[in-house]
């Protein structure tokens, strides 16, 4: 099952790509980084999923809002003349990074528990 | 099918069409990025070679032309010598004129500057490397400083700076009056070998501030300096001398 999204990541990459789609410069560091708050949404989407708090509705919202805000913070940033783009950077980087710690924990300690399970059936 | 919309799967769906959404997005940044570096350096270079190339056949023959204007000039001077009195001092005139104006290679004591860039490594990005390299404001900082400190005729690398000169950077690429030059860039300066070494070691200096920064500086007096003339002397095409009406 966990296939499936990897697949489409592909799927959507490689139909995208060839037809060699191009932004202006100045437009790029915003993509940027709503790939970067994409990212840290799908690792936040891991972490809830493992906990199993998943909900589908705070996670589509998340990830949409998410992409919107940061690029619509560094824009403002840029606007002012505040680097507000790398706060948001260091604060998403933050974010996945907690969420990707708290996600190996727990497929640990799951693998852990089977695995005493599995030792005490014996 | 259905049951991905329900139950324990139910998180499948949305987590498919996320992905597919940032699959795309990714791609489209990687591909403006690599459109960026791709237009920036290669248009630039391809159509640099092409200016390059230009420009060195133009110099081949405006330095034949000079020669053969040079030869001409020497038979003239000749002939003069032969003369006395006002002939003499009109080619004395000249010398000093042609001295200044760089047309003459000229030697006498001074210094030898060498400057290359700092041993000092940027990490990562190539705006890092950018504190230690020399750049053309450097040179133009120190040629201003020899000037400054009397030197009476100036070279880098082999080119006589004179009164027109211009120290230019483009596109990473440092040009003394269109040509372009690489490190280690080498000043020859003719003057008093005492004042201009005293002036460029000036505490806080420019060669003080380099020398921090880890590039390599080496500056030495020298009894014996040979400046070579300019490559194209000045073409006057738009100045020309007050009349007297005009002066008044």
């Amino acid at each position: 099952m966990i296939a499936l999204p990897l697949v489409a990541l592909l799927v959507g990459f490689f139909i995208i790509y060839p037809l060699s789609p191009e932004i202006g410069p100045s437009w790029s560091q915003y993509t940027a980084i709503a790939v970067v708050a994409g990212f840290d949404a799908l690792v936040g989407a891991l972490r809830s999923r493992l906990e199993h708090r998943f909900d589908e509705a705070v996670f589509i919202s998340g990830f949409f809002a998410n992409m919107v805000l940061a690029a619509l913070l560094a824009y403002f940033g840029d606007r002012i003349g505040v680097d507000l783009y790398l706060a948001v950077v260091v604060a998403l980087g933050i974010r996945i990074f907690t969420n990707l710690g708290r996600v190996r924990s727990l497929l640990i300690t799951s693998r852990l528990e089977s695995r005493r399970a599995g030792s005490g059936a014996v | 099918m259905a049951a991905l919309w329900r139950g324990e799967k139910r998180w499948v769906v949305p987590l498919t069409a996320v992905c597919f959404v940032l699959g795309g997005l990714l791609a489209v940044q990687v591909r403006t990025q690599r459109m960026r570096g791709a237009t920036q350096v290669g248009r630039q270079t391809s159509a640099l070679g092409w200016l390059l190339t230009d420009a060195r056949g133009q110099l081949e023959k405006q330095k034949e032309e000079t020669e053969r204007l040079r030869a001409r000039v020497a038979e003239y001077e000749e002939e003069a010598a032969s003369e006395k009195g006002l002939m003499g001092l009109m080619r004395d005139e000249l010398r000093n004129g042609r001295i200044a104006l760089g047309l003459l290679p000229v030697e006498g004591p001074g210094v030898e500057l060498v400057l290359d860039d700092s041993t000092m490594r940027g990490s990562g990005e190539i705006t890092a490397q950018d504190f230690f390299v020399i750049h053309n404001t450097d040179l133009l900082q120190v040629a201003n400083e020899l000037c400054a400190a009397e030197a009476e005729a100036v070279s880098l690398n082999g080119h006589r700076l004179v009164a027109d000169s211009a120290i230019t950077c483009s596109a990473r690429l440092i040009k003394v009056d269109g040509v372009a030059v690489s490190p280690p860039f080498v000043f020859l300066a003719i003057g008093n070998k005492e004042n201009l070494v005293s002036a460029l070691n000036i505490r806080g200096g420019l060669l003080d501030q380099l020398r921090l920064l880890q590039f390599q500086v080496k500056l030495t007096p020298k009894d014996e300096v040979v400046v070579p003339a300019v490559a194209i002397g000045p073409v006057f095409e738009y100045a020309r001398p007050v009349s007297k009406e005009e002066e008044t």
